[in-house]
């Protein structure tokens, strides 16, 4: 959305307001209806000019993880660090365990989102 | 009669109504018109960036591999036009051979302009390369049929038009933000949703002891297998080679396997990745009958055929996702659900199975970030 639209839009609300809230109070129910009739309307013009254009905002996507293990099954060795390129899964890395001296794999190389999607119903 | 009297107030009041009737019945679908057309617009503008951002990233990627940047835009310029004709259905007979020529035809060609394009590039970067490619193809396309409606809906003045691209919208923007995320994997080569298949197989694979020498090449395109003994079965798990980015023709390689092994096949496991229904856990496992690939048709007809030709139980193993996790990097929680899918490959092994039997497990999907 452009400034320009923007100040239109926001002009149109402010005026809204002020009508509103100077006639819709109004002792004359007359007075009192015509200032709340125009006053939502210029606020109607002025939401409706807000919304149309509107963009949403994208998130940077999250870090990529690249999780190693040690591929012996009695040793729970594992080291998590940010993805490196070259990484790919089952990968064997040059370095050896440094609890027990087997060799390490690349397990899984993974995101993880902040708040995964979960239906309420 | 003064201002301010009654009545005179009450015929502005009339007067205002009429007019406010008038001018909503006689010009409130064109007010509604211009906030649409102001909406699209605005889909539009971020369609555009995510045209030009994902063509920059890719010509970024293919002048590491041995072409000038200036040679690498002129190129891609002229493939991200590329199209593919589908074949004729007027006379179905033999649509499905057509198809799968026509997309050999188009795979080769891809191949060829990823080497001329990056001739330093080895054979598993080539592959990252080419999903690269397609992914800028695919936004740049999306961006081009959205602005077509939007000026033609424009020019036209069609409700009809404006109405649907704008109805539309929020599903082409999911699925653009989607395809526009995983650039960032094709082009680093890191693992992505739909390779969910392949990593099952080759995990299951290496739990009875297979090696990466031990994969058997080229059974089709881009296809291998590894033969492990699994409790009495002999298990030929089928997958694409990676870890460059390949889904390969699996439909041919289970053919090619079956007719070898003439009659001695008793089953065939598909493991795929398949799209979550909004609602559905990310992650969730579920089975069923059939095969489980998601091409345009002719590796799923040879994986059918052969099944009922060869009277084949055949079934399908799943993990849910949605687009984008499917084409981004793969979610931790998708990683999770591997030993879960195969202990239910194990299950489906064991009660489905006698020993002495023959079994291919096919895991289906882009090998992109997935070792052998």
């Amino acid at each position: 959305m452009g400034v320009v639209t923007k100040i239109i839009s926001l002009s149109f609300i402010a005026l809204g307001t002020l009508i509103v809230i100077t006639y819709g109070g109004a002792q004359d129910p007359v007075i009192s209806f015509i200032g709340m009739f125009a006053g939502l309307m210029l606020w109607s013009i002025g939401l409706a000019l807000m919304g149309a254009g509107r963009t949403t905002q994208v998130k940077p996507p999250p870090p990529t993880i690249t999780e190693i293990r040690c591929d012996n099954p009695d040793c729970d060795f594992k080291e998590i660090r940010d993805f490196e390129p070259g990484d790919y899964i089952l990968r064997p890395m040059e370095a050896h365990c440094p609890k027990c001296q087997g060799s390490l794999t690349i397990y899984g190389i993974y995101v993880v989102l902040e708040q995964e999607e979960k239906s309420t119903i | 009669m003064q201002f301010g009297n009654a009545s005179e107030i009450s015929w502005i009041i009339n007067l205002a109504f009429f007019a406010f009737i008038l001018i909503f019945s006689l010009y409130g679908a064109k007010i509604q018109m211009w906030q649409w057309l102001k909406q699209i617009e605005a889909g539009l503008i971020e369609l555009k960036r995510m045209a030009i951002e994902s063509r920059q990233r890719a010509i970024d990627t293919f002048k590491e591999y041995g072409r000038s940047e200036e040679e690498v835009a002129t190129e891609l310029d002229r493939w991200l036009d590329y199209f593919l004709i589908y074949p004729v259905d007027l006379d179905p007979a033999g649509i499905l051979q057509r198809l799968d020529h026509l997309l050999d035809e188009r795979r080769d060609r891809y191949r060829e302009f990823v080497t001329q394009l990056a001739p330093e590039a080895g054979p598993e970067l080539a592959q990252n390369l080419e999903n690269t490619l397609e992914v800028a193809q695919v936004l740049s396309l999306v961006f081009r049929i959205v602005r077509h409606y939007y000026l033609l809906g424009k020019k036209t003045g069609s409700q009809i038009l404006i109405m649907q691209i704008h109805m539309q919208m929020p599903e082409l923007l999911r699925i653009a933000r989607a395809y526009f995320e995983a650039i960032d994997a094709f082009a680093d080569g890191k693992p992505i949703g739909d390779g969910v298949g392949p990593l099952v197989v080759t995990r299951f694979a290496r739990e009875y002891g297979a090696t990466p020498d031990q994969y058997v090449h080229d059974v089709s395109r881009e296809v291998g297998y590894y033969r492990v003994e699994f409790e009495g079965r002999t298990v030929f798990a089928v997958r694409a080679t990676g870890p460059g980015g390949t889904v390969g023709k699996p439909g041919v390689a289970v053919k090619r396997l079956v007719e070898e092994n003439k009659g001695a096949i008793s089953r065939i496991i598909t493991v795929d990745a398949a799209l979550k229904l909004e609602g559905e856990e990310l992650g969730r496992i579920s089975e069923g009958t059939g095969a489980a690939i998601g091409d345009p048709g002719p590796e799923k007809h040879a994986i059918e055929q052969t099944a009922t030709d060869h009277d084949i139980a055949i079934e399908a193993i799943v993990v849910k996702e949605d687009e984008a996790a499917a084409v981004g990097v793969m979610r931790k929680r998708i990683l999770d659900s591997v030993p879960e899918v195969i202990n239910r490959v194990k299950s489906a092994i064991r009660e489905r199975t006698k020993p002495g039997d023959k079994v291919i497990l096919a895991g289906i999907g882009n090998t992109i970030g997935i070792g052998l």
